[in-house]
């Protein structure tokens, strides 16, 4: 310390060091790979497991609906955004004689707690990784029973947490990022 | 009498030269803007402009339909004369530093035996020329924050004016040490006094070469206000200067009148410290050397924008600080030593 | 063609020097002074003399009138300051005009304000700044050195005017910003 430290300052200060430090880590930033993902294009992110988007209900491997309209989930809904009217049927359609007449979800209102998850008794409601929700009416911010019987593209089976190469399909009345689950790499950071 | 067909053919070439150097320098923000945001881009491990073309290169034209398209907005009470001079007041001295740069030296036409220069004039007081027209460009900022009726564009109208005055003496203080090492105030001949090798070249006049250039390269980064010295339209403080109150095609020549001070000082401190239009050393490829001119400028030009991205803004206390207190003195006792080694 | 050019400069500089004390706003009359400089300065080069011309443009142009630009913007002189810009003057100044016009018509036309025009080949205009240096430095270096002293007087008293007593001023390490 002292008059040594302080010279010591005044000649860093005037072969401007500082700056070059500051430079150089910019310069190699620069000339780094980006680390930008190219979504829509490109690349999409196909999330983790324990993500939480748009709803899905599940059937056993037989092909019957697991959900039994219990009704828990739409009590379990901080937001009341599920509504269920239940019905009978023996015809085999679900797993008991009571399946869901209407279930529908308002996701407009839904904040994706996945509450309604944890209230299933049969584990009929998932929350599953589409997380592309947005069109072009809003007719389609209620989604129907129908709708989310239909599988999601990423199955359940899949790990997830990577990039994967997607193609971007532009159609008349909506717009979709098809991804490629076999061709997928980590997250470069 | 009949004017003779050289005499018309010579004014025909300068007229030409003439429209040829200001084409150019109106296209050239297209560019600039567009590797400016890349070079952001990158330096943030971002892609920058991406969409609009491949890797985004019609980004400036949409950039510039947009400006076109947009209203020009006059702001109420505003003093519409110099509000609508101000940017043509800041635009035109950017231009006119041109007319005394050269770009290389003169040639023979191939064909018609004729010789060719690459440059509109070569003034005896090129230098001097250049530092009083591009000290000009700031009557733009001050008239402009002025007519806008708007506090915001009057304090960056203010701060450019203090700015300019304290950095315009550090960079003419440059440019003496600059005339002093090549005895002349002509720019064609600054070069050519560094013709030869990499070790005539100004920078390497050792030990005051590298003096002036620091303080030629700070007082240039004033002067031509970017970071880290663009007090004028900072953001943070006073939302953008002195433009603030401008839209449309008008702040397009703002912006034009901001790239070209950006590329002047470029080519000044390629022509004053980088030997010009020479090459670095002996080779034995015919290369032109309109090439290693272009080169270098290009070089300089990344260096303002990687410094742009790299430093954060300086207050203003430290401007004024290191424009009186260090550029000054420095640039005094340099030209006592550049005068004792030219003597010597 | 060089008398067109002359005449282009001096209607204008004389338009602008009429426009820089008609005008009402001390901003405007700034600019036309402005405008006023640059024609002289052209002027300059028609008399051969590029070095005087740079010097004119760098020196007024852009130095003195930023600072009075500087100076007006920080004042805020209101329009009413200028609602009577004649002070009431106007005989006096309007005599004093006559007096001069008569008086420089006169050596003019007697031939006694005449001074032959420099070289005009190139080689001598390149000299320019060399011929200047040469007389500042020899024939004139006693004027020469006198007025740089003046000059370094008044920037020492433009300092002294402005430094407060050490102790006085509580708040002078704040940085003064703008």
């Amino acid at each position: 310390m002292g008059d040594g430290f302080k010279i010591f300052e005044l000649v860093k200060k005037v072969l401007f060091t500082d700056f070059v430090k500051g430079l150089s880590i910019t310069l190699g930033y620069n000339v780094s790979r980006s680390i930008t993902h190219r979504y829509p294009d490109e690349e999409k992110w196909i999330p983790y497991r324990r993500f939480r988007g748009l709803h899905t209900l599940n059937k056993d491997e037989h092909g019957r609906e697991l959900c039994v309209a219990c009704e828990l989930c739409s009590k379990a809904c901080p937001t009341q955004c599920i509504t269920v009217i239940p019905m009978e049927d023996d015809t085999g359609r679900g797993i008991a004689d009571r399946v869901a007449k209407v279930w529908k979800v308002d996701l407009v209102r839904c904040l994706f707690c996945g509450y309604c998850e944890d209230a299933c008794p049969t584990r009929a409601v998932r929350l599953g990784r589409e997380y592309e929700l947005a069109c072009i009416d809003s007719r389609c911010n209620v989604r129907q029973r129908e709708e989310l019987l239909h599988p999601q593209p990423t199955p359940e089976a899949f790990e997830g947490g990577v990039v994967a190469r997607a193609t971007f399909i532009r159609k008349k009345r909506s717009i979709k990022v098809k991804a490629d689950l076999m061709n997928t790499k980590k997250r470069s950071i | 009498m009949m004017p003779d067909i050289s005499i018309i053919l010579e004014t025909l070439l300068i007229v030409v030269k003439a429209f040829i150097v200001t084409m150019v320098l109106f296209v050239m923000p297209l560019p600039l803007t567009w590797l400016e945001r890349k070079i952001a881009g990158h330096i943030q491990v971002r892609l920058g402009p991406w969409r609009v073309g491949p890797h985004g290169v019609l980004q400036p034209f949409a950039d510039m339909i947009k400006l076109i398209l947009k209203e020009d907005i006059l702001p109420y009470k505003a003093d519409r004369f110099l509000f609508v001079l101000a940017p043509v007041l800041s635009m035109v001295p950017a231009f006119a530093v041109y007319a005394a740069i050269p770009f290389g030296e003169s040639f023979k036409i191939p064909g018609i035996e004729r010789e060719m220069t690459l440059y509109l004039t070569d003034m005896n007081v090129g230098v001097l020329y250049i530092l009083a027209v591009s000290g000009l460009g700031v009557y733009g900022m001050i008239f402009g924050g002025w007519a806008s009726n708007s506090k915001y564009a009057l304090l960056g109208g203010l701060r450019s004016s203090a700015q300019m005055i304290s950095y315009e003496i550090a960079l003419s203080f440059a440019s003496i040490g600059v005339v002093m090492m090549a005895n002349s105030l002509s720019l064609v001949d600054i070069v050519k006094a560094q013709g030869g090798s990499l070790l005539n070249w100004n920078i390497f006049y050792l030990p005051v070469g590298p003096i002036w250039f620091a303080v030629f390269m700070i007082g240039g980064f004033a002067e031509s206000s970017r970071i880290p010295f663009d007090l004028p339209e900072d953001e943070g403080t006073l939302s953008s200067g002195f433009h603030t109150e401008y839209s449309g095609m008008k702040f397009a020549f703002f912006m034009l009148a901001e790239y070209i001070a950006m590329v002047t000082i470029s080519v000044l401190s390629v022509i004053m410290f980088f030997g010009g239009w020479n090459a670095p050393f002996n080779i034995p490829l015919p290369i032109p050397p309109i090439f290693w001119f272009v080169g270098k400028v290009a070089f300089f030009i990344y260096v303002f924008m990687w410094v742009r991205f790299t430093l954060p803004r300086y207050r203003y206390d430290q401007l004024m600080n290191i424009g009186w207190k260090i550029l000054i003195p420095v640039s005094l006792v340099n030209i006592l030593l550049t005068g004792f080694m030219r003597i010597g | 063609m060089e008398q067109l050019f002359f005449y282009i400069f001096a209607i204008t500089a004389v338009v602008a020097a009429i426009l820089v004390v008609s005008m009402r706003n001390a901003i405007h009359s700034a600019f036309f002074l402005i405008v006023c400089l640059l024609q002289v300065a052209a002027i300059f080069v028609l008399l051969r003399s590029p070095f005087l011309a740079a010097v004119q443009v760098f020196i007024y142009v852009g130095a003195v009138m930023v600072l009075f630009l500087f100076a007006v913007l920080v004042l805020d002189v209101g329009k009413e300051a200028f609602r009577e810009h004649m002070h009431s003057q106007s005989v006096p100044s309007l005599v004093m005009v006559a007096a001069l016009l008569v008086i420089m018509g006169f050596m003019m036309f007697s031939g006694k304000l005449t001074v032959p025009p420099g070289a005009y080949n190139e080689a001598a205009l390149a000299k320019n700044t060399e011929v200047i240096g040469r007389a500042v430095y020899t024939k004139f270096v006693f004027p020469f050195e006198v007025v740089s002293l003046l000059l370094l007087i008044a920037l020492i008293g433009a300092v002294v005017l402005v430094m407060r007593e050490r102790g006085k001023g509580a708040d002078r390490n704040k940085p003064e910003d703008i």
